[in-house]
């Protein structure tokens, strides 16, 4: 959990990457350079349009840069969606040992440590439902197992609360803080809420739009825990809030 | 299926789902009362019951057996091109292929194979297989990038995509392609049967309504209808059900 800047997980540097399909082909990132540390929790934060979810693809591989170089110190990368994104065709705990599966761990030990995850979510008792039959919260905890399943040492979250009410949001942020702490990975996560990513994260990366390019990074000077009720709270979220609004002003 | 309100079936799905079920039966139900009735009447007196029976079972088997090679084809080449980077580029050119009539081209069928059951049964397999592919196609291409994403991060690349995750998306996509593909081959079953004379329940409707509409080809009718609502109840419908049931969003 020490996160260690000598030591980033990703390190992105003049990274350009264009968005094409049918509709539009535009630059979706512009020169963007970021180091993420090794076992730290990193927020982007930005407008719609500020290629958040294009930069985690780019990180990812599933999208190739048009130019610009990146080392990625990761072997095994697991990701949470805002859409869940759960296989309908699978059981919970079928959909939670997918990633096993594909890694070809026998049918016995992927079941056990799936229900291990579920239990750690505390969804044990829906393994044997289909995601159609669970609320938002439920999916979302499926979604957080299945990344958790295959032990990844980079966790990247596409807004994971957004679809949420706010209540469950609240726990599932307890939980992952919880999880955070107990497997040390590296966790990038695109954020919309400033108080959101003040409590989780160690850094905030600020996008902005149009073309898609990264305005500034802050850290945030808070010790954990942190407490989202607390008056330094509050003051580090207007700090933040104020860095953003003069940013966005310029 | 990956929106984020749960849609769980409710009462209202389930009444509005029980109540087209009902009138299915329904259905199926007046069409065997009409048929005993007319019998019963004398009105089917002249029906060359066994002629009959023999002619609606030489189309279905072709039916069969052209669905099932429509399938595995329509299928395979559905996901291989729909595994393959080339999905968006070989679209428009199935658009265009499945668009050609299929019985302006059966004089070729005629050339090539002759007046063979194999004939009628690869022409028709030449019309069931479009609906079916055009679904299973339609539905990789429409699949949510999220869903992708996460089959790629979890390890379902390569070949491996195709059987642990194309093929399981597309299932509900098989059913609705087979269904319309059914129908379709009927048609074209019974086209080629008229066309070609081979005996069938085409040939038999043909050669019944010759003199006008007459009881054999009323009695025909009925017959074909029995069996379409029946496969439609008995097969279609329960798996329908049970698709949009796990599939639901």
């Amino acid at each position: 959990m020490q996160s260690d800047p000598a030591r980033p997980a990703v390190v992105l540097s003049r990274v350009n990457a264009r968005f094409a399909d049918q509709k539009r082909n535009a630059l979706a990132l512009k020169d963007v350079s970021l180091s993420i540390p090794a076992g730290s929790f990193v927020s982007v934060v930005g407008p719609s349009g500020a290629g958040k979810s294009t930069l985690m693809r780019v990180v990812l591989g599933l999208m190739r840069p048009e130019s610009g170089t990146i080392v990625r110190n990761f072997s095994k990368p697991a990701m949470v969606f805002q859409n869940y994104a759960l296989f309908p065709w699978l059981t919970a705990l079928d959909n939670v040992a997918f990633g096993l599966r594909m890694q070809g761990v026998p049918r016995q030990e992927r079941v056990r440590i799936a229900l291990e995850k579920l239990r750690e979510v505390g969804l044990e008792s829906i393994a044997r439902h289909y995601p159609a039959a669970l609320s938002g919260g439920q999916r979302q905890r499926v979604g957080l197992a299945r990344a958790l399943a295959i032990s990844p040492d980079l966790l990247i979250m596409d807004e994971p609360f957004s679809n949420l009410d706010t209540i469950t949001a609240e726990a599932l942020r307890t939980d992952l803080l919880k999880i955070w702490r107990s497997y040390g990975m590296t966790i990038l996560m695109v954020n919309h809420l400033i108080p959101d990513a003040v409590e989780l994260s160690d850094s905030i990366i600020l996008m902005g739009a149009h073309p898609g390019r990264i305005v500034n990074s802050f850290d945030i000077g808070l010790p954990r825990p942190r407490d989202p009720r607390s008056p330094q709270f509050f003051r580090e979220v207007d700090r933040i809030t104020g860095l953003i609004r003069g940013i966005s002003q310029t | 299926m990956i929106r984020s309100v749960s849609h769980q079936p409710t009462r209202a799905w389930n009444h509005a789902h029980q109540k087209r079920h009902r009138r299915g039966w329904i259905l199926i139900t007046t069409i065997i009362i009409a048929t005993v009735l007319f019998a019963a009447l004398g009105d089917f007196s002249s029906v060359p019951w066994l002629t009959l029976t023999g002619a609606v079972l030489q189309t279905t088997v072709r039916l069969v057996f052209a669905y099932l090679i429509a399938l595995s084809v329509g299928v395979a080449i559905a996901l291989l091109v729909g595994w393959s980077p080339f999905t968006d580029a070989l679209f428009p050119v199935f658009d265009i292929l499945q668009n050609v009539p299929s019985f302006a081209l059966i004089p070729f069928f005629i050339y090539f194979l002759g007046y063979t059951d194999r004939m009628i049964i690869l022409f028709a397999v030449s019309s069931v297989l479009w609906p079916i592919l055009f679904a299973v196609l339609a539905a990789i291409r429409n699949a949510h990038a999220d869903l992708n994403d996460a089959a790629t991060i979890f390890g379902a690349r390569g070949i491996r995509r195709i059987p642990f995750y194309l093929m399981p998306l597309s299932l509900p996509a098989v059913l609705t392609g087979s269904i319309v593909g059914i129908a379709i081959g009927w048609e074209s079953i019974i086209g080629a049967e008229i066309i070609t004379n081979a005996a069938g329940f085409g040939s038999f409707i043909k050669d019944a309504s010759a003199t006008g509409v007459n009881q054999s080809a009323v009695a025909g009718m009925l017959v074909i209808l029995l069996i379409v609502f029946t496969i439609n109840r008995l097969v279609w419908a329960p798996l329908m059900t049970e698709s949009a049931k796990r599939y639901a969003e």
